[in-house]
């Protein structure tokens, strides 16, 4: 009996490997695809160096490189999302692997070690649960191989469309570019239904992390909810992370719970919670520590600015500001939408004197009051040659175009003014103030 | 414990894998694009007004709907009547259904003709040549006579193409007019529609969110930059009035004249605007106060040998 219950044991452990190897496959398959995905990146980022010739048109192409080489190194959001995903899920499947079969292991060597206790039919009973188990393990380990591998080709999708960026539709590209930034502006302030619809009529799903922000949702939620749980949760899964960064997220969060605690006047227990969660944080964060603590005396009803502010609804809010920020960081994203640094940068380029003076023409946005409010703060841009641009045409009045100068001192493309006599018979009407002259009467100016 | 030994290799392994791409995204990528983010109050009322504006006026409206719906800022005046307008004359337009352009070009024609805008004209000349294919020359000619007449005077030589189209009826791909029945002329005269409709409705042919974020596309790595040198030469970068380098960004977003003064390297401007000498070089007026030290000495152009006295010199404007 013994002896037929070891043999089943040696030959279900037997079969024990191969239901892992087609994972290990899988696992090897996507180490891979990551080199794959190295190469490829390289190969994205590497601007061809400009072939040294003299000839005009290859220094255009060059110079529309190196303006999709610089555009594209900006994009560091749009690859490193992905990676933190994937990394999050393979540390999930890997924790999840390495305790069941640790456990299954344990279970079948103390079945092992302990044959004789209640007899052969129990003991095949036991490893049949055993191997049951493992196929469950085999199932959700196929499953999480899966999910890995739909995110090694979200990552894949990422350096496709960084790749596209020096070739083909630049008009295009720019237009996908601002969904996705859009997208991205939506999903922070929380819009979800109208960045998924702009994902889907756009078809940018791959190229943006909708999934990503509504796992920090579910989180977020909660918070307005005034409930910790799974916010702690996801500080637990995160914790190596999170130290490393000398995130104090956890720490807050324990602070409120111990504040509603106060709030509900359960002194004692607010005491023991102290002692449990807070006194670890007392080394780093001893100030913080004692002020919230003292909250124990004031209590709700004071009127003590310092500590009445302890109590208020919205440490809720910045509670959710701080998670937000934790979980920006963690995947790699700018603190602030990617709308927002593009607009500000923008309207900075945009932003001169002449832009807030009568005449702004609507084809400038800070004709706009709404742009005009958001670049208030703003620098104004600084340039260095003059620029000149034609009040009729819109066209730059360069070496090709020359300035022409009427009587009164108003000056107009050399374009506009040869059509404006030809149509008029050598008549020039200043459009600004009615005056007439000849076309005669014209003087070049010579402006660099 | 041959499996779990397994295992743990292969985890090892990829998680190596996935440090080496991370470490190689941080060498290849700017890991922080906000450095040139200034802290300031960027609203987001502000913001979301511009971006609702933004989907309406290109036409998704169903998502501007729900944008504005979802961030609650339902009380502002939106664009969206409109461009629907203006959307649902485009539609007609695609399918071939000049209708409803016609009726708006003729209800503003006024300020089409302000605009020196031929728009009119083109849409008849297209219902004209429409007509003519779908075979009736009888009723193409009848069109003419009723629509085309009014603009006989004034633009003979399109008259006279069309005209001329009649004889070319069922062939007129072969024909020198080939053109009128191209698509890429419907997709040109769309294009015109859009530019004079948003003129007349006194705004900009371009979404200004989409011009206001190229320029940032284009302009940010140079910003980047700046803010770097700066950092290093401890230099303030979140109170600066003045931008102290040029940033490029391509010729489309230059809409105002800016004047440099080439003497004094400076930006004109009310108190200090160009001044042009008699030999056609300009300079500010601050430059021509200084070169000629009292009002009537003559003093030399900085560019070329010729002379002139401060009275001589006449400000321009741009």
């Amino acid at each position: 009996l013994i002896s037929s219950a070891g043999l089943f044991l040696f030959s279900s452990k037997s079969t024990s490997p191969p239901p892992l190897s087609p994972l290990f496959l899988g696992v090897s398959h996507n180490r891979a695809r990551e080199r794959k995905k190295k190469k490829k990146m390289e190969m994205a980022i590497d601007t061809p160096s400009p072939s040294p010739s003299v000839s005009p048109a290859p220094s255009a192409a060059a110079g529309r490189q190196t303006r999709a080489a610089e555009s594209v190194r900006l994009e560091h959001q749009l690859v490193r999302v992905p990676l933190e995903a994937l990394r999050a899920t393979a540390r999930t499947n890997h924790r999840l692997a390495e305790k069941e079969i640790a456990a299954v292991l344990s279970s079948a060597s103390s079945a092992a070690a302990a044959p004789g206790e209640s007899g052969s039919a129990a003991a095949v009973d036991h490893l049949t649960s055993l191997v049951s188990r493992l196929h469950g393990l085999k199932r959700k380990m196929e499953e999480g191989a899966r999910a890995e591998e739909l995110q090694v080709q979200r990552c894949r999708a990422r350096l496709d469309r960084l790749a596209a960026a020096s070739a083909g539709d630049d008009a295009e590209w720019e237009d996908i570019r601002l969904k996705r930034i859009l997208v991205d502006y939506m999903l922070r302030m929380s819009y979800y239904d109208t960045a998924t619809k702009l994902a889907e009529t756009s078809g940018i799903q791959d190229l943006v992390d909708i999934d990503v922000f509504l796992d920090a949702k579910r989180v977020i939620d909660s918070l307005r909810n005034k409930e910790i749980a799974p916010a702690l949760a996801w500080c637990a899964e995160n914790k190596s992370r999170l130290k490393k960064s000398k995130s104090k997220l956890e720490f807050l969060l324990r602070l409120q719970e111990f504040v509603e605690l106060v709030k509900a006047k359960n002194f004692l227990q607010a005491i023991s919670y102290a002692r449990k969660y807070l006194a670890p944080w007392g080394s780093t964060h001893m100030k913080e520590l004692q002020r919230v603590t003292a909250t124990l005396v004031f209590r709700s009803s004071t009127n003590c600015a310092q500590y009445k502010v302890l109590f208020e609804q919205n440490q809720w809010d910045s509670l959710v500001d701080q998670f937000k920020q934790e979980f920006y960081k963690l995947y790699g994203m700018t603190l602030e939408p990617l709308l927002n640094i593009y607009l500000q940068a923008g309207l900075t380029a945009l932003k001169t004197p002449f832009c807030f003076e009568g005449n702004c023409p609507k084809e400038d946005p800070l004709s706009l009051d709404g742009f005009r409010k958001l670049a208030e703060p703003l620098p104004f841009s600084k340039q260095h040659h003059s620029k000149l641009v034609c009040h009729i045409t819109k066209e730059l009045m360069d070496t090709e175009n020359p300035p022409l100068v009427l009587p009164n001192g108003y000056v107009y493309s050399t374009k506009a003014l040869d059509e404006m006599a030809k149509k008029n018979g050598g008549k020039i009407i200043c459009p600004r103030t009615g005056e007439e002259c000849n076309y005669t009467e014209l003087v070049k100016a010579y402006i660099s | 414990m041959v499996p779990l030994s397994q295992l743990e290799g292969c985890q090892k392994e990829l998680n190596v894998a996935l440090s080496k791409y991370l470490k190689v995204l941080e060498k290849s990528f700017n890991t922080d694009i906000s450095k040139a983010y200034r802290n300031v109050d960027f609203e987001a009322s502000t913001v979301n007004n511009i971006i609702a504006n933004h989907f309406y006026r290109q036409g998704l409206f169903d998502l501007g709907d729900s944008f504005v719906h979802e961030c609650g800022e339902s009380d502002e005046t939106y664009l969206k009547l409109p461009f629907q307008e203006m959307y649902g004359i485009l539609e007609a337009m695609k399918a071939r259904n000049l209708e409803p352009a016609l009726t708006w070009a003729a209800n503003n024609r006024d300020k089409l003709l302000q605009n020196s805008s031929m728009l009119e004209l083109k849409l008849h000349s297209l219902q004209f040549v429409e007509i003519l294919t779908r075979g009736s020359r009888d009723n193409a000619l009848q069109y003419a006579r009723t629509h085309l007449v009014p603009f006989a005077s004034m633009h003979k030589a399109e008259i006279q193409k069309l005209m001329a189209c009649l004889i070319w009826a069922d062939r007129l791909e072969q024909s020198p007019y080939a053109e009128f029945v191209s698509s890429t002329h419907w997709d040109k005269l769309a294009e015109e529609l859009i530019h004079q409709f948003c003129s007349l409705l006194g705004q900009s042919s371009d979404s200004p969110l989409s011009v206001a974020v190229s320029a940032g596309f284009q302009g940010l790595p140079t910003l980047l930059k700046l803010t770097t040198v700066m950092a290093a030469k401890k230099q303030e970068w979140q109170t600066m009035k003045q931008l102290p380098v040029p940033i490029d960004i391509g010729p489309e977003f230059q809409y105002h004249s800016v004047f440099v003064c080439p003497v004094l390297r400076e930006q004109s401007s009310d108190e200090n605007p160009p001044m042009l000498m008699p030999c056609g070089h300009a300079v500010s007026k601050q430059s021509i106060m200084k070169l000629s030290k009292s009002s009537s000495r003559p003093f030399k152009c900085p560019y070329c040998p010729s002379e002139a006295v401060a009275s001589q010199c006449k400000q321009l404007h741009f």
